[in-house]
């Protein structure tokens, strides 16, 4: 079994932290991508495209001033700026008499709550405080609305010294809550590199073909824009100086792709996603660009993207 | 495994062998315990303050007799002189000087002992005990008025066999203080009180055992002593002895024993009066520590001082008793860290907090595993529920979890009361525990709870318990702290491990699970 995965080239927990977070990711940039604002800020000066965030709270008096300057939106996110793993995000839509449209009812009272303990440090990383903000909801591309019930699925693509190497997109459904994790039961789709075409989908480590809410089928479907999602992606990472890299993408039905976060510990799930081990493409880009040379060497963003398409497309074979 | 990793680790692990192997092999100090029982280390810590003026602290000391056997004693005197002298069987440690603020002295010693069987004889004619023994253990004295009228009514009252069988008196006397005698923990230490009103403390009883004996012209006399009990500091003890046909008979109406002193009871001395004492100081105080060790005496010198004298200078045998009890348990610590290591990095599972397991395991260390996890899991399933009923009253923060430490602390505090009555002191293990951190995980429990579900939350729970399951017999394994103890080395050896552990770039176990359906999709797959 072991020989096997091996073969595959699938990339193990140890062997992550140790050789490309450890070894790519320095620690003092880890605050660029841990805080959603600082990774917003720093997109929105290279002109990378965001959520446009619409309201923040430091402290607990401005949380209690949070709903008046969101007065008269349809929808929106509230979300800790240091969260992990999708913890604390609570999308919330319509007013349907003072009453906000949620997982459940929220009311004013629920949602100055909910910002509050955000503040605290309830969802942040090491309990430390944090910040609330508020986000414009993101509108699913209408060519992937037909596959989810509810919620936004978002296109992860991991990025080493700034050449994609492997994309998976993660679909919402109504085991997971509406959420985007894979833990909970959110479907994951490999996407090729090349087209940017789904070749695998699956839904708690089994495999399906169609969505298991709507039935529409999944394998084979091409994602639209997918030389924009990537070229987005690597230029969001290129911002961070880090070496080892999952960026998150949404194609918005308005804006296109735009970045949601950048992960500097992506996890191994996209393996699965993709049915091909990580490592093989890892080490096609470091023969590439050799072993120490900086990220990503002198070549061009256009130039990357194109070496991790020739190393996937030479890899699949 | 990078090279430097494995070379790094290799160099640790070497280190750490090869002063091990040379204790072991070239100073002969064993590898494991040699005896189930061996002998104890005792430790007396008086502190007394002074104002300035010369003043004195004594104590009576063991010394080798009977059952017991004293060795490797030392002690340290804090600026005073220390001598010792002996005064009608009695060993009494004696520092003098001028006490100036507080002074601590210690005296410890190495104690073998076993019980010792003195019958009362069975067939007369018994000899008179000689005159000398009479004047001074067999005379009226203070705290023992055996020449008062409320003793001489009491021992007529009995009508006591003839003087001239003293066994028999001595039965009678002690079925007297035994039966008729209450043992009240908060009545008097006096010997007539304890006669008036047929109950006495422990005290109280042996002095009126004494009072009586003597009363009846059986030289007798108090002994102070000690329990030794493994896991808890010694208790101090009265007892009494009587002369019967030349020799000194012990038993205790209290300690219920007669004849045989108890195993793992030492002698320290026999006087009327207190076991410390001082002239010249304004408060003095002090208390007894105790430990077994696992080793024949000659092992111990061994190790005490082995030819070399960097090991010598090494060795924790030389440290006061608390210092050794609190390094037992530290050097253990190690061991744990490198189960969590095993389990995490090579097995890949979660648990709450890095450390928790270790923390939760050490904390129920002198309690059967699941007697401590029954406790902390009724605390945290509680404690969990608590906080969600918190939840409705939306609390800020830091005051909420205040709150749910609040709820431990009660909660703690329960089962102190309820095992006093249930008659299970193992309830009480719970004031050992964490405190802050059971709250803390209480609060982790609950997000996961709300976060990931109550399956996740489960889940992590089980790793945690299995973990910490994995490391409590170490932690109550006698050989293990043996061994960490007398080989503190060890610990680099344990060191080295854990470099191999963190260099290991291989598949965790939950990698493994993870992508087995990639395994075997993988398995056709040719070599890349």
């Amino acid at each position: 079994m072991i020989g096997a995965l091996r073969r595959l080239g699938v990339l193990g927990i140890n062997r992550r932290n140790a050789d490309y977070t450890l070894g790519w990711n320095q620690r003092r940039l880890y605050p660029l991508v841990d805080d959603k604002l600082t990774t917003k800020r720093l997109c929105q000066e290279a002109g990378i495209p965001v959520p446009k965030l619409l309201a923040v709270a430091k402290t607990h008096r401005e949380s209690r001033r949070l709903l008046d300057q969101l007065e008269g939106l349809p929808a929106f996110v509230l979300k800790p700026a240091r969260g992990a793993m999708g913890n604390g995000i609570l999308v919330l839509e319509q007013r349907e008499g003072g009453l906000w449209r949620g997982a459940r009812p929220y009311a004013r009272d629920d949602f100055e709550y909910h910002a509050a303990g955000i503040i605290s440090g309830l969802y942040s990383l090491a309990g430390h405080a944090d910040v609330a903000m508020v986000e414009e909801r993101l509108e699913t591309h209408p060519a992937l609305a037909p596959l989810r019930d509810d919620g936004v699925p978002d296109i992860r693509v991991i990025v080493y010294r700034g050449v994609p190497v492997m994309c998976m997109m993660r679909m919402p459904t109504r085991l997971s809550d509406g959420r985007a994790n894979l833990h909970q039961g959110a479907v994951g789709i490999g996407i090729d590199l090349v087209e940017g075409r789904a070749i695998h989908a699956m839904q708690r480590a089994r495999s399906i073909d169609q969505s298991p809410d709507t039935g529409v089928p999944i394998v084979g479907l091409l994602l639209p824009e997918f030389d924009s999602i990537l070229r987005t992606a690597v230029s969001a990472t290129d911002q961070t100086g880090l070496g080892y890299v999952g960026a998150d993408v949404v194609l918005d039905a308005r804006l296109g792709p735009v970045i949601l976060e950048l992960n500097a510990r992506p996890g191994l799930a996209i393996q699965l996603a993709n049915r091909a081990g990580l490592l093989p493409r890892l080490d096609a880009v470091d023969a590439r660009l050799g072993p120490n040379d900086g990220p990503h060497a002198e070549l061009t963003l256009e130039q990357r993207i194109a070496l991790g398409r020739s190393i996937a497309a030479r890899l699949s074979r | 495994m990078h090279r430097s990793v494995l070379l790094a680790g290799a160099l640790l692990v070497a280190i750490g062998l090869g002063l091990f192997s040379t204790k072991t092999l070239q100073y002969g100090i064993p590898v494991a315990p040699t005896e189930n029982l061996g002998p104890w280390q005792v430790e007396l810590r008086i502190s007394a303050r002074g104002d300035g003026a010369r003043g004195s602290v004594r104590a009576l000391l063991p010394s080798s007799e009977g059952g017991q056997v004293i060795f490797d004693e030392r002690s340290s005197s804090d600026r005073l002189q220390f001598s010792i002298r002996e005064r009608a069987d009695n060993r009494i440690g004696v520092w003098t000087g001028w006490l100036e603020d507080v002074h601590e002295v210690v005296y410890q010693f190495r104690v073998q002992s076993h019980a010792v069987t003195t019958p009362l004889p069975s067939q007369g004619p018994y000899p008179k005990p000689p005159r000398q023994l009479r004047s001074v253990w067999g005379q009226p004295s203070p705290g023992i008025p055996s020449d008062t009228p409320q003793v001489k009514e009491l021992l007529e009252s009995l009508r006591l066999p003839t003087s001239a069988d003293q066994p028999a008196r001595v039965r009678t006397l002690y079925a007297f203080v035994s039966h008729e005698i209450a043992t009240v923990r908060s009545a008097s230490t006096d010997a007539l009180l304890t006669l008036a009103r047929r109950e006495g403390n422990g005290e109280g009883k042996e002095r009126l055992l004494v009072t009586l004996l003597r009363g009846a012209g059986i030289p007798a006399r108090l002994v102070h002593g000690l329990e030794l009990r493994e896991g808890t500091t010694p208790e101090e003890l009265l007892w009494a002895e009587a002369w019967v046909a030349e020799a000194w008979v012990p038993m205790s109406t209290v300690h219920d024993f007669f004849e045989t002193t108890p195993d793992d009871y030492i002698v320290l001395g026999r006087s009327n009066v207190a076991l410390v004492e001082a002239t010249g100081v304004s408060a003095i105080g002090h208390r007894f520590q105790s430990l077994r060790e696992h080793l024949r005496p000659d092992e111990i010198a061994s190790l005490l001082a082995p030819d070399n004298r960097a090991f010598a200078w090494l060795s924790l045998y030389r440290l006061p008793v608390g210092w050794q009890s609190v390094l037992r348990v530290l050097l253990l610590v190690p061991l744990g860290a490198l189960v969590v290591a095993v389990f995490r990095n090579l097995g890949g599972i979660t648990t709450y907090g890095t450390f928790m397991p270790v923390l939760i395991a050490l904390a129920l260390r002198g309690f059967p595993l699941y007697q401590g996890l029954a406790l902390v899991g009724v605390v945290i399933a509680v404690g969990t529920l608590t906080r969600f009923a918190l939840e409705r009253l939306r609390l800020l923060m830091v005051p909420r979890l205040s709150l749910v430490l609040c709820f431990v602390v009660l909660a703690v505090m329960l089962f102190a009361l309820v095992g006093q009555d249930a008659g299970l002191p193992g309830l009480f293990a719970g004031a050992l525990l964490p405190i802050v951190i059971l709250t803390m995980l209480i609060e982790r429990v609950y997000i996961t709870t709300s976060e990931e579900g109550i399956r996740e939350a489960l889940l992590r729970a089980f790793w945690s318990v299995l973990v910490a399951s994995a490391i409590h017999p170490i932690f109550r394994s006698a050989h293990a702290e043996y061994l960490m103890f007398s080989f503190p080395e060890l610990v680099i050896v344990v060191m080295g491990i854990l470099v191999w552990i963190g260099g290991y770039m291989g598949y965790r176990i939950t990698d493994l699970i993870r992508f087995r359906e990639l395994a075997a999709a993988g398995a056709g797959v040719r070599a890349r």
